[in-house]
Formats: C-alpha cells, sequence, structure tokens
C-alpha cells in the first residue's frame, strides 16, 4: 500500500505548461526584435535618430532572450492548451515592441506610454486607430516604422489565423483547418514554421507588386506623392489591412489611378491567403471560384460598393468617376477591415454613415489580414437561421450545413453562433464604456460615434465617425476609452476566443 | 398456340461452380443452376448446407470461407467459376482473393454490401471478374420499376434501349388491348407482347390470342413502348416524380441515389438518428426527416401521403409491410417493399403492397447470368425463376439464320427484340435473322439450355 502511495505522489492543480508557453512566445520574441533592423537604414538615410529601434530591437529580443533561458529546461511541448497563451501573449508583446520607437521618439504626440502602447497595438494588431494628431511632424523613420508594425502584425495574424485558430478551435474556425496542403504538423510551433515558410512569399510577392505599380505611377508622373517612400508605406497599410498613412488625410492626397490601385491591393488583401496560395503557386486558378466564402466575399464587395456609389451620388458629395471611385473605396475599405480613406466620410450624411457602420461587421475572408467577424461566419450564420426556419416547419427534417458542399459538423455550427454573439456582446459593452467615458469627459463623441469605435477597433479596421473619423484622431479621448480599445482591439484581432479563454479559472487549474 | 414444349436434351457446356455461402442468396442460386450444372458449396453451418442437399443435387462442404485450406479441400481448384456470396463482405473478398490463387483461370463474382467496393472494382482495384451488390441492384431494380409504374417487374437489355415489362392487367386496363385479338389491337409500336400468364397456363401469344382482364403479361420492347404499355394498363397513371423512402440505410440510400439521379424528388424518413444524419450529408439533395413515419402528426404536417409513391427499405419486413399499409391509409397510390425474407413476397403481395422485392434474389439473378453461356450477356427472371429473358449472341451456324421470323418454328420461347449494329430492332415477320445478331428472348427457364443450343 505504501508503495501506491508513493507513486501517486502529490496532487498537480496546474494545468498548463506555462515554462513551454513562455519559452515559445519567448523565442517568437527573440525573431520579432530583428525587425527593428528594417527602419534603420531610413533612419540613417534621412539622418534621423536609429537609437529608438535599436533600443526596441535590444528590449525585445532581450526579454525573448530571458524567456527563452529561463524556461530552457522545460521539456514540455506546446499543445493546444498552451496556444491559447501563447497568441495571446503575442501580440502582447508584439504591440510593446511597436510602442517602443514611439516612446523615444514621438515627441509630444505619442509620449504618454499609454498613448505609445494604443499606437503599437494599433498598429500590430493591422486596425490603424491612431491617436497621432499630425502625422507631418513625426520623423520620416517613425512613419515608415509605424507603417511596417502593421504589416508585421499582417504577417503574423496570416500565419496564426491559418496555422493556429483553427487547431485552437477558434469560433468555428476548426472548418477551416488544413486549408493549406501540407500545414498538419501536431506541435503549434512547427505548424507555425511550416505555414510561415509557404506564404511568407506570397505575402512579400504581393507586398512588393504594389510597391512597384505604385512606385510605377510616380515614375510615369502620373502621381506625384508616390515616391518609393510612400509607395511602401501604402503598401504596408493595404496589404495588412491596417489602414494607417504617412499623409495627415488618408489616402485622399493620392491619385485616382493611385487609389484604384490601393482598391485593387486592399481586396486582395481581404482574401483568404491560403486558397490564394493554392490558386498562384499550385497554379489552380479555379479553386477561388470553386470557394463559396471567396464568391460570397466579392459579390459583398461590388454590392456594398454600387450602393455607396448610389448614394455618393445621389447626395451629390461627388460626381462621375469621381462618386465611383469614392464608393468602391470606403466600401473596399471598411469591408477588408483596412481603415484607408479617400474622402472624409465623417462629413457623410447620416444614411451613408450607418451603411459604413453596418460594413464594419461583414469583415473580410478568413485566412486573410482583415479583422472583424469574417465572410464565412455570416455565410454559414446565414445557412443556420434558414436551416432553423425549415425546422420550425418540419422538426423533423435533417438538414447538415454545408460549406464548399461538405457538410460542417455540429460543434462547428455552434461554435460560428456563439462567436457572432460573443462578438456583438462585447461590441456593445466596448461601445457602452466608450460613450459613458466620453459623456463624462465630454471630448464630443457622439452616440453613433462611440458605437463606431468600439466597432471599428474591435474590428480591426481604424476610423470611426466624428472628432475620431478618417482625417481624425483618437489623441482626446479619456484614458478609460483608450485602454479599452486597446482591449478591444487585441480580442478581435485573436477572435476573442483565446483570450477569454485566458480568463476562465480551468484553463489554468484543474 | 402452344402452352408449353417438350425439354430436349440439351444441355449447357458443363461449368463446374464454387459456391461460398448457403444463405438466401447462395441456395437461389443453386436452384436456377443445379440442373445444368456442377454445383459444390461451402458454407460454416451444416444444417444450411444440410437444407441444400435435401432438396438439390449438390456437393457440400462444412468450412471457411475465409480459410485456403478448407476451400482448397473443398476443390475449389477445379472450378470454373466461383461465386462468393456470403452476408459478409470481408469473407466475400478474401475467398475471391484465394480463388485468384487455387483457381487461377476461374471466373470470380463476388456480393458486396457496400458501394464502395463496387467502385473500387469499377477503378479495376479489385482483383475479381465481377462484383454484385444487393443495395445497387435493389435500387436499379425500383428505378425500373418506377420508369414504367404499371409494371410488377422490369428489366433493361442492350445498355437501355430493349426494356422487359412483366404487367398484370386489371380492370382499368384500355379497351385498346383487351378482349382484341393481337393482330386488331392497336399495340404500341417498337413492343411485342412476349406471353400471357392465366391461370398459371402460359401462352406464348400468336395474332389470334388476345389479352383479357386478370391476365398477367410480359411485353419485350423499347423503353418509350414500356411507358405506353404502362399507360394502356393504367390510363391516368402519370410518371413519378415524388418519391417518400422509409429506410435511409443502405439500400435505402441507394435507392435514393437512383431514384434522384433520373431528376424524381426524394423525401426519406429514418428513425434513427444517426442514419439519417449520414442519409442527409450524402445526399444533399433529398430532404431527410428523422422520424419513425407512424406518427400522424408527422405525416399530416408532411403531407406525406401526397408523394405519388412509397418504398419501405426498413431492415424488418413486418415494418415495410405496416408502413406500407399506413401510407396506403394516407394516399400513397403506389407501394414497393422490400421483402428480406422470401416468405414475406407473397405476404406482402396478399396485403395490397404493389411491389415486393427480395434483396437477395435480385442478387442471385444478377449472378446467376454469369454462370450461362459466355454468349449469353444477361438474364433476368420472371415469376420467380418459371421463365427467363436471354440475351444471345447468334452463331453462325445456328439453323435460324436467314430465316424470316414468320416462318420460325415456336418451341416454348419467343423472340422480343434483336439488337444489330448496337441498335436494337424489334422485329417483325419480315425481317430475317442474322449471323452476329444480339437476340432478346423470353422462354420457360426449363428451356432456357437448348434456346441457347439452337440459336
Amino acid at each position: 500500500m505504501s508503495q501506491a502511495v508513493a507513486r501517486i505522489g502529490p496532487r498537480r492543480r496546474i494545468a498548463i505548461d506555462l515554462p513551454a508557453a513562455l519559452n515559445l512566445v519567448g523565442k517568437l520574441g527573440k525573431y520579432l526584435g530583428l525587425a527593428a533592423v528594417f527602419p534603420i537604414p531610413f533612419a540613417v538615410g534621412y539622418g534621423e535618430s536609429v537609437v529608438p529601434f535599436v533600443v526596441a530591437g535590444v528590449v525585445t529580443s532581450g526579454i525573448g532572450l530571458a524567456l527563452e533561458r529561463l524556461t530552457a529546461r522545460s521539456e514540455g511541448r506546446v499543445g493546444v492548451r498552451e496556444g491559447f497563451l501563447v497568441v495571446s501573449l503575442t501580440w502582447v508583446l508584439g504591440a510593446g515592441f511597436a510602442a517602443i520607437p514611439y516612446l523615444i521618439a514621438g515627441g509630444g504626440q505619442l509620449s504618454s506610454p499609454l498613448d505609445a502602447y494604443f499606437e503599437g497595438m494599433s498598429g500590430f494588431t493591422t486596425t490603424g486607430a491612431s491617436v497621432v494628431t499630425d502625422v507631418a511632424d513625426l520623423d520620416r523613420s517613425l512613419a515608415i516604422w509605424r507603417q511596417f508594425t502593421q504589416w508585421l502584425g499582417g504577417m503574423a495574424i496570416v500565419v496564426v489565423a491559418i496555422a493556429v485558430l483553427p487547431r485552437l478551435r477558434v469560433g468555428g474556425r476548426q472548418l477551416l483547418e488544413a486549408e493549406l496542403p501540407g500545414a498538419e504538423i501536431a506541435a503549434l510551433g512547427e505548424r507555425i514554421r511550416a505555414t510561415a515558410r509557404k506564404l511568407w512569399l506570397l505575402y512579400v510577392g504581393l507586398t512588393l507588386a504594389e510597391v512597384l505599380v505604385l512606385s510605377l505611377l510616380w515614375i510615369l508622373g502620373v502621381d506625384d506623392l508616390m515616391t518609393p517612400y510612400h509607395a511602401l508605406a501604402y503598401a504596408f497599410s493595404t496589404m495588412s489591412t491596417g489602414g494607417f498613412s504617412t499623409q495627415p488625410r488618408s489616402a485622399a492626397a493620392v491619385s485616382a489611378e493611385g487609389q484604384w490601385v490601393l482598391v485593387l491591393f486592399m481586396a486582395i488583401a481581404g482574401a483568404n491567403f491560403a486558397l490564394m496560395y493554392r490558386a498562384l503557386a499550385r497554379r489552380r486558378p479555379r479553386v477561388l471560384g470553386r470557394d463559396e466564402e471567396f464568391r460570397l466575399y466579392l459579390a459583398v464587395v461590388l454590392v456594398a460598393s454600387a450602393a455607396l456609389v448610389a448614394m455618393v451620388s445621389g447626395f451629390g458629395i461627388a460626381e462621375g468617376e469621381g462618386a465611383v471611385r469614392s464608393g468602391a473605396f470606403q466600401a473596399v475599405s471598411i469591408v477588408t477591415t483596412t481603415g484607408l480613406a479617400s474622402a472624409d466620410f465623417a462629413l457623410w450624411p447620416p444614411l451613408l454613415l450607418l451603411s459604413l457602420f453596418a460594413l464594419m461587421f461583414v469583415g473580410a475572408a478568413a485566412g486573410s489580414t482583415g479583422g472583424s467577424i469574417k465572410v464565412v461566419r455570416h455565410l454559414l450564420l446565414a445557412k443556420i437561421l434558414r436551416r432553423e426556419i425549415a425546422q420550425t416547419m418540419s422538426p423533423e427534417v435533417v438538414q447538415p450545413i454545408r460549406l464548399n458542399g461538405s457538410p460542417v459538423d455540429e460543434r462547428t455550427v455552434r461554435a460560428i453562433a456563439a462567436f457572432v454573439l460573443l462578438y456583438v456582446g462585447i461590441w456593445a459593452g466596448g461601445a457602452a464604456i466608450i460613450a459613458i467615458d466620453s459623456a463624462i469627459s465630454g471630448v464630443g463623441l457622439g452616440t453613433l460615434d462611440a458605437l463606431a469605435a468600439s466597432a471599428t477597433t474591435l474590428g480591426n479596421i481604424g476610423p470611426a465617425f466624428g472628432i475620431a473619423g478618417p482625417m481624425g484622431s483618437y489623441a482626446n479621448l479619456g484614458d478609460v476609452s483608450k485602454l479599452t480599445m486597446i482591449g478591444l482591439m487585441w480580442v478581435g484581432r485573436l477572435e476573442i476566443i483565446p483570450v477569454v479563454v485566458l480568463l476562465t479559472r480551468h484553463y489554468w487549474r484543474l | 398456340m402452344i402452352v408449353s414444349a417438350p425439354r430436349p436434351e440439351v444441355p449447357y457446356a458443363l461449368v463446374r461452380v464454387f459456391l461460398i455461402g448457403a444463405g438466401q442468396v447462395g441456395s437461389t442460386i443453386v436452384e436456377a443452376l443445379h440442373e445444368d450444372h456442377d454445383i459444390t458449396v461451402l458454407d460454416t453451418e451444416a444444417s444450411r448446407l444440410q437444407a441444400l442437399t435435401g432438396h438439390f443435387d449438390v456437393a457440400v462442404h462444412e468450412g471457411d470461407g475465409t480459410s485456403r485450406k478448407d476451400l482448397a479441400d473443398a476443390g475449389i481448384g477445379t472450378a470454373d467459376l466461383v461465386i462468393a456470396c456470403t452476408s459478409r463482405d470481408e469473407v466475400n473478398l478474401v475467398a475471391g482473393m484465394f480463388a485468384r490463387r487455387e483457381a487461377g483461370g476461374a471466373t470470380t463474382v463476388i456480393r458486396t454490401s457496400s458501394s464502395e467496393y463496387v467502385d473500387l472494382w469499377r477503378e479495376g482495384q479489385l482483383d475479381v471478374d465481377f462484383v454484385v451488390s444487393s443495395e445497387l441492384e435493389t435500387a436499379y431494380a425500383i428505378s425500373r420499376i418506377l420508369g414504367v409504374p404499371a409494371a410488377r417487374q422490369t428489366d433493361v437489355f442492350a445498355d437501355g434501349q430493349v426494356q422487359v415489362g412483366e404487367f398484370d392487367v386489371d380492370e382499368n386496363a384500355s379497351d385498346e388491348v383487351v378482349g382484341v385479338p393481337l393482330r386488331d389491337a392497336h399495340l404500341p409500336e417498337n413492343s411485342k407482347v412476349a406471353a400471357i400468364i392465366r391461370d398459371e397456363v402460359t401462352i406464348l401469344p400468336g395474332g389470334d390470342d388476345e389479352i383479357r382482364h386478370g391476365d398477367r403479361i410480359v411485353v419485350i420492347g423499347s423503353p418509350h413502348a414500356a411507358k405506353s404499355w404502362s399507360a394502356l394498363l393504367w390510363p391516368g397513371g402519370g410518371t413519378v416524380q415524388d418519391v417518400v423512402i422509409y429506410g435511409a440505410g443502405r439500400v435505402g440510400s441507394a435507392i435514393a441515389r437512383a431514384l434522384l439521379s433520373q431528376g424524381i424528388s426524394v423525401r426519406m424518413v429514418e428513425a434513427s438518428r444517426e442514419q439519417a444524419r449520414r442519409a442527409a450529408e450524402a445526399l444533399p439533395k433529398a430532404r431527410v426527416f428523422q422520424a419513425t413515419g407512424f406518427d400522424p402528426d408527422f405525416l399530416e404536417r408532411e403531407r406525406i401521403g401526397q408523394a405519388q409513391a412509397g418504398i419501405f427499405a426498413m431492415r424488418d419486413d413486418a415494418k415495410n409491410q405496416y408502413a406500407a399499409s399506413i401510407a396506403r391509409v394516407r394516399g400513397i397510390p403506389f407501394t414497393i417493399a422490400l421483402a428480406h425474407e422470401a416468405v414475406s413476397v407473397s405476404a406482402f403481395d396478399k396485403a395490397g403492397i404493389d411491389v415486393a422485392i427480395n434483396p437477395r434474389a435480385v442478387t442471385a439473378e444478377e449472378i446467376v447470368r454469369f454462370a450461362h453461356d459466355p454468349r449469353t450477356q444477361q438474364v433476368a427472371m420472371i415469376e420467380g425463376n418459371r421463365y427467363e429473358v436471354l440475351d444471345v449472341t447468334t452463331r453462325e451456324s445456328s439453323r435460324y439464320i436467314g430465316m424470316a421470323f414468320r416462318d420460325m418454328p415456336v418451341h416454348g420461347s419467343i423472340i422480343g427484340a434483336i439488337v444489330r449494329n448496337g441498335g436494337a430492332i424489334f422485329p417483325h415477320g419480315d425481317d430475317v435473322l442474322e449471323a452476329g445478331d444480339r437476340v432478346i428472348i423470353f422462354t420457360e427457364a426449363a428451356n432456357a439450355p437448348w434456346v441457347v443450343e439452337a440459336l
């Protein structure tokens, strides 16, 4: 008997392999820090200080190395349980990394740690909501850093969305599991590496293509603004569906031709990267047309554009090609959750504002850099509702929900319905906090503006209405609002569930 | 008019048949083949083998179809035709595999209940000569019947160009064909009345004979003619477009798939949640209900009674019969039920079910055709095993070559159609038989070997 007691040992209550999780976060941080090298040539070239970036790189890689060293003795493997913590912490760390240069070199605009972290989180979650009031006042190297953080965050989310979230069964994501051929590796770390290896070329290639096309406009004298520097800045912003700009008036100063190029690349960035990989790298373009989500995504973009065009010209805001461009640009920008603007839509009449507000809940395709609810969830939710109605009349009817012809299992169906409810709930909660805080501090953010501010940050879009419109800034909002929005951006980027899971007791303890 | 012809002593070329499985399918095959062939039966159950030897002259061995030793001991090595027809797919597959080793030259036929194996075989992935699936054969039989709703039974020949149908002539039948000598009647074009069965007597009709109410007739003709016959014998009956299937198991799903592919809309009723889900996932076009199908509320709400035909494909014969009766009460005009037990067939008939299908009999029929002469491409059995319709290719040496049909003697059989150069011809008296013609011929089963020999 005593031997059995010895074998059984004490109770082990910790449910999560914390060292293993931190080890992976450390490893990611170590490499993330290297990204600070990117803006250094710009700083040197424009005769600006390289210190902010060196510090950011050293601090981030240092924290990463330290985490890795401290947990080096852990033998555990990062599984699904640890995955929730890893992705959540990665974005906390990434936002901090992005914020360090602002803190050092941001001047008056970003000197407060909260503002710097807001801007960092906004960039790394590819939201594009800004507390900067005058972009022109930033150093050129700092401005390109701000664009670059979005691009980094975009790369990170594509990999996480395709390799990690399906494995974590986040919000019905499992239905897109193993979309990418050959990415079915059990250990999360391995999975991330294998997927990143496949997709980085596509992501970099598309970005370079956009830089080239925009630069060509400059070379041909079509667009005087699009110097290679700005071409790179806008490419970073569109491919990541971020929305930061190096210009004070978002994309309004870009030429008509340049804006159409941006529309095209925003639309590409909103498509599923795993699908595009199959279509392009594997030369099977027909997979695009066969994908239900892709078809619906295109339809949504076209219908939303047409509706906005009709309203823009109906209200006499613009005419002819200008109206078409204005409608299409804003529609594509909001649907893909980019958040660039070719016109100050904060000044548009309420009907247009409401339309844009509604579009904030659409989101791009799953597996893109875009945020919000995502087209595939809307598609499945519609099918779920259709089935509910059919079953009201005929309770006995058995009607599987299908996606691309294959039945979707009931657990996934429930997860999707739950995700959408949770999304709406968190949006409403966030909006309430922002509205109350704004009313108390009297910053002049209207009710619709507060509702939009919550939706735009949770959906990783960027601009809201009123003072927080595309040409405005979140600088004047209260600290509570800013903190709330940092949380919304973080939660929204990770599709809510991973963060919510961390709040449950049984995640940590048995 | 010849009621029955004497049976000349010309048997088939002797085929040594090795049969694995003495269940319903096995014994039906034995019944059809025992007179002309040398049959050895292997089964694990002595009682089944005893039942066989009591009725037929066959050699039996008690043994396991999955044991190579048992197969060899029972003499599989000398077989010309190996048929593995137990109710278990695995046994049939293994037996088929060993047959290849032990009896290299033999034709192997295996029975399966999985359409997956049929697909594999079609892709050339299974090393057997033929795969016969009870589910698929049953499904095809039902879809043929629904194509010609007035028929008790139909079979197709020559890739569907020729259809054989057995019809009941009841009070509804049109006066255009009933009570009129055949030569004066308005018969559908491209068709021939091959037999009239009246009070257990078979008439191979000439121009003077007439069809009467209460007869059962066998018609050979084009698919279009078969539909016309259906309309003549069941006036006002439309084409079937809306069917309810009870039971969404393997047979039910196979039936549904066959009907859906013909553009017939299908509703399925299945009590098991799991099976209903599987059917709904596999058959996107079918409307599947998870219900017992006996609940009056459900039947009323879903207007089950408005279906044009009900197919009862549940496992349990008693349930099929009960469900079919309820369906009748609800107003479904035409019912087809699966009779898994041979005795249920006549019981269903008495209970007013329009068509009773025994999947094992259908399977046996499909398998039996491999035992016939190599020139015989296909066989259909009518009225149990009493009559056969054969598809035979004529030889140069046949004495009927060059003979006009009007001059042919009638010996208990009648030619319904010929297939020449890939096209079907429904011959008139002046047409002449040529060497190489495929002949679709109706005959009493007992005469079949002689008919094949003569052509």
